[in-house]
């Protein structure tokens, strides 16, 4: 396989990397504090989380889930969301470490947690190897179950323990992707894993 | 061997591959506007009533809610949502489960959830039929007023007046034909409702500025999609934008517009704020479409030499209240034989809308065709290898020649890749309880020509701006036509630039549907660049400032012939007659798709191909409580999708063939990749078990009803 030739990683995502690190704790607009507001009874509570590294403090209603903080009031949208009802894995994240489906999870468990996400994957411009091994074996079709699945996948890594082609079966078992490119993700994982 | 490129033919990853990785891609529910409102849909909690009244006071009270819209204050026809009778945004009376019957916009998703829940709906229940045959006999309850049968589809893509009926397709004489043949299998068939279950859920978001629309929405063809969006609301075209940068799949549940669209777009006109509208996956289950389920009656006859003589299908595609697609069985085209006749009754059900999911009326068909056919190859005891190179197809229905034809090669290739020569064994050898088998099937799909638009633009930097009506829903459209483009002008591929996903920056284009993009764009692409190559000889490059531009919309027709996409594919499973378990082993996809432009987004074309089909052979399935008319599974874990765990290693096969049209002969490669997987495995659970299954899924509860 070739690798990745036609751009610059660092070009490009320095500025993504910049914005995620610069942005307020809560990005609702005023109608909708305003209607929030208004609506009274939604109970809410303060927070402290941590989410690729930078801590926020934020005041959520009890009834939000961790993937809509994430995306809709830290804007790191590339969490998604699949199903909203933990059969898919598209909105996985890391909490602590250990992969959890962030739109089963409610935000207010998360306090005082370490959360990462996609976003996070990157360090300072340099690719983590998982998502070179996803380029370079065509992992990503449409890319929408794509986060969930390194997700996923980093934690398997993070165990330590020896991956196989079965472990990593087993590891993402709960990350459907329905363009079925399951080969390709399992193969780019174990290639990662290898370092190679 | 076709030439060799300097860019096409070359495994390439995708241009966009690293924002697909690092979560910078942006998909319509990311979209997020300045003083958003959030709508969702209350939906309809019986397969068929009619709505007396709707009291939806308490939920305008609620604190943040915006409007409310229902069939009695909002009459916009969805005109791509039924091509037979008229279907607005909300109905009455509701024809299913999960019929949209009423959408809220409110300052914040769960304020807008809640609202739903306030409305109260008066309802009369109305007696249901879930059955397509059930639905055609006599006494049953209409579900359209103009009755239970449609029109044959093609009469309706005609226009003017379709009367209902069935679609039929007939050459030589098919009675004479099946008393002439030494043996004739006849036999009945049943495929369930295979939901398209795409990845991103359906997602709208509608903004108005000074009369103009936008409307951010996953879509496979931006094109149709501002198209009908334009008529619905009497606009021109002009007046309406369509953006889809990054796409989660569709596999055909995705053409054209959606009543999301429409139902976010007059939500955001008469709040005169930009709306959201989200579909839960429950409803996207439900509300958008999935693979229509068939019955087909097969009377199949065969010469004792293993020549077909005869093949009569009867069968019956249940399509839900509404008509959005063609409803039939395909397969019996892929086989030369005499005497033939289709008749194919589309029937309208109150069970959710059936439309287009990858290869749309194949895969089923081919189950059915498939499983006859190894029947007569097991009871005339001849190789199911031997008998499609003697059966398959040589011109389109025997008479029209294709303009190049891979078939044969995909079989004999994709054999010799499997060694099926020795692995494959007489039926039902093995004693144990866990029992292996091997089969095969085949498959064809259109690679046709048509209209397209493409613009090429070079700017003084030597960037080459390739402005292309697509989204690229996950095929690799966007890479593979840069790479025509880069090919066509003899450029590096870093040099091209896509410019996509955007009806008012990119050109026309036919969408992504069809497996059409790299035929239709892609050769709109090679005749732009001739242009710009013809313009740069004569002026030179662009000067400081400068640009040269080029546009094609070429339209190409065949002359008596047609143009397909070939496929056999091969598999090995182990059947656990004990506890119904069937494991694949071994699989091998052979293709003839013409050139192959980008062989690693092409491979991966045909490996999730292949797996959609395996969760079509063995577990999917929509399923409905007879008594209540309530589907009792809609969702990834019930309609059980399958999953890491259901893979089997893929040997994919590429064919080489050269075809005179397209760009450089490539053909066709998203749907043929799914047509033969159910066939070749029913086929070799029966080679394992001696027990054919004839209705779908192939379930462990199938599989152990059968043995016992
Ligand atoms: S979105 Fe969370 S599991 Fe599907
Ligand atoms: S890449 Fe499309 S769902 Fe996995």
């Amino acid at each position: 396989m070739t690798g990745i030739t036609r751009r610059s990683f660092l070009g490009r995502s320095s500025a993504g990397i910049a914005a995620t690190a610069t942005l307020p704790a809560l990005t609702a607009g005023p109608q909708e504090k305003a209607a929030a507001q208004q609506s009274g009874p939604a109970p809410r509570t303060r927070i402290e989380l941590t989410v690729n590294g930078e801590s926020h403090a934020l005041e959520v209603e009890d009834r939000w889930t961790l993937v809509e903080v994430l995306r809709d009031h830290l804007e790191l949208t590339g969490t998604r969301v699949g199903c909203d009802r933990g059969e898919c894995g598209a909105c996985t994240v890391l909490l602590d470490g250990k992969n959890i489906y962030a739109c089963s999870y409610l935000a207010v468990w998360a306090d005082g947690k370490a959360v990462e996400t996609v976003e996070g994957l990157a360090r300072n411009g340099v690719l983590d190897p998982l998502q070179q091994a996803f380029i370079e074996h065509d992992a990503p079709q449409c890319g929408f179950c794509t986060s969930g699945q390194l997700m996923s996948a980093k934690a398997l890594l993070n165990e330590g323990a020896e991956v196989t082609e079965q472990s990593v079966r087993e590891a993402l078992v709960g990350n459907i992707c329905r363009c079925s490119n399951f080969l390709n993700y399992q193969a780019a994982v174990l290639a990662a894993s290898r370092g190679a | 061997m076709a030439d060799p490129m300097n860019v096409v033919g070359r495994p390439t990853p995708r241009l966009d591959a690293l924002e697909r990785v690092t979560g910078q891609a942006r998909y319509s529910p990311d979209i997020r506007l300045p003083g958003m409102l959030y709508a969702r849909i209350l939906r309809s909690p019986h397969p068929h009533a009619l709505i007396r009244a709707i009291d939806f006071a308490a939920a305008l009270e609620l604190d943040g809610v915006v409007a409310v819209l229902t069939h009695e204050n909002c009459d916009i026809e969805w005109a791509s949502g039924d091509r037979a009778n008229p279907r607005m945004l909300f109905n009455n009376p509701v024809r299913y489960y999960g019929d949209a019957v009423a959408a809220v916009a409110a300052t914040d998703r769960h304020t807008a959830e809640a609202a739903a829940q306030l409305i109260a709906v008066d309802y009369d229940t109305l007696p249901f039929v879930l059955d397509a045959e059930e639905a055609l006999e006599p006494g049953a309850v209409p579900v359209q007023p103009g009755g239970n049968l449609a029109p044959p589809f093609g009469a309706l893509a005609g226009g003017g007046a379709a009367v209902p009926g069935p679609a039929v397709y007939e050459r030589g004489d098919v009675e004479a034909g099946l008393a002439e043949s030494d043996i004739v299998i006849e036999d009945h068939y049943v495929s369930k409702h295979h939901n398209n279950a795409q990845m991103e859920p359906r997602t709208a978001v509608a903004q108005w500025e000074s009369g103009k629309l936008t409307v951010w929405t996953p879509t496979q063809g931006i094109t149709n999609c501002r198209d009908d969006i334009a008529e619905a609301f009497g606009l021109p075209y002009e007046q309406v934008r369509v953006i889809c940068e990054y796409m989660g799949g569709g596999f055909g549940n995705k053409n054209q517009c959606q009543d999301t669209d429409l139902i976010a777009a007059e939500l955001a006109r008469r709040t005169e704020r930009p709306v959201k509208l989200e579909l839960t996956r429950k409803e996207d289950f439900l509300s958008i479409h999935g693979r229509w389920p068939t019955s087909q009656y097969y009377r199949v006859g065969a010469k004792r030499d293993g020549t077909l003589h005869a093949i009569e299908l009867t069968g019956y595609s249940g399509m839900g209240p509404h008509i959005k697609s063609s409803g039939d069985i395909a397969g019996i085209d892929f086989y030369q034989c005499p005497n033939v006749r289709k008749t194919v009754h589309t029937v309208h059900t109150n069970v959710t809308t059936s439309a287009n999911y990858r290869a749309p009326s194949y895969p089923q068909g081919v189950f059915g065709i498939a499983s006859v056919l190894d029947a007569i190859c097991h009871e005339i005891d001849m190789d199911p290898v031997e008998f499609h190179l003697r059966n398959a197809t040589r011109q389109y229905r025997d008479a029209t020649p294709y303009t190049s034809y891979g078939l044969i090669d995909c079989i004999e290739q994709g054999a010799e890749a499997f060694d099926w020569s020795g692995r494959r064994r007489p039926a039902a050898v093995d004693a144990g309880p866990i029992r292996r088998g091997t089969g095969m099937a085949i498959g064809a799909f259109t690679a046709r020509l048509g209209l397209s638009n493409a613009m090429l633009r070079l700017d003084d930097a030597g960037t080459l701006w390739l402005h292309a009506g697509v989204t690229d829903i996950g095929t690799g459209a966007k890479t593979t036509l840069a790479m025509i483009a880069a090919e066509a002008m003899e450029m590096d591929l870093d040099r091209v630039e896509v410019v996509w996903g955007d009806t008012d920056r990119s050109p026309y284009s036919v969408g992504e549907s069809g497996s059409r993009t790299t035929s239709h764009t892609g050769f709109a692409i090679v005749e732009a660049a001739e242009d710009l190559k013809r313009q740069l000889d004569e002026r030179g490059p662009p000067g400081p400032g400068e640009e040269l531009v080029a546009e094609a919309s070429p339209n190409p027709t065949l002359d008596g012939e047609q143009r397909y996409s070939f496929a056999a594919h091969f598999v090995e499973l182990e059947v656990d007659t004990e506890l119904g378990g069937v494991h694949l082993t071994k699989y091998v996809a052979a293709h003839d798709s013409g050139r192959i432009v980008n062989p690693l987004t092409a491979t991966s074309q045909v490996k999730g191909g292949v797996i959609q089909g395996i969760g079509m052979a063995l577990h999917e399935e929509l399923l409905y409580d007879r008594n209540t008319g309530i589907p009792v599974n809609p969702g990834y874990y019930g309609a059980r999708i399958a999953t890491h765990l259901d893979t089997v290693p893929i040997d994919v096969v590429f064919v080489d063939t050269e075809d005179a049209h397209g760009p450089w002969g490539a053909k066709s490669i998203g749907e043929s990749t799914i047509i033969p997987v159910v066939g070749a495995i029913a086929n070799a659970i029966f080679n394992a078990t001696g027990r054919r299954i004839k209705e779908l899924p192939i379930g462990r509860d199938r599989v152990i009803g059968a043995m016992s």
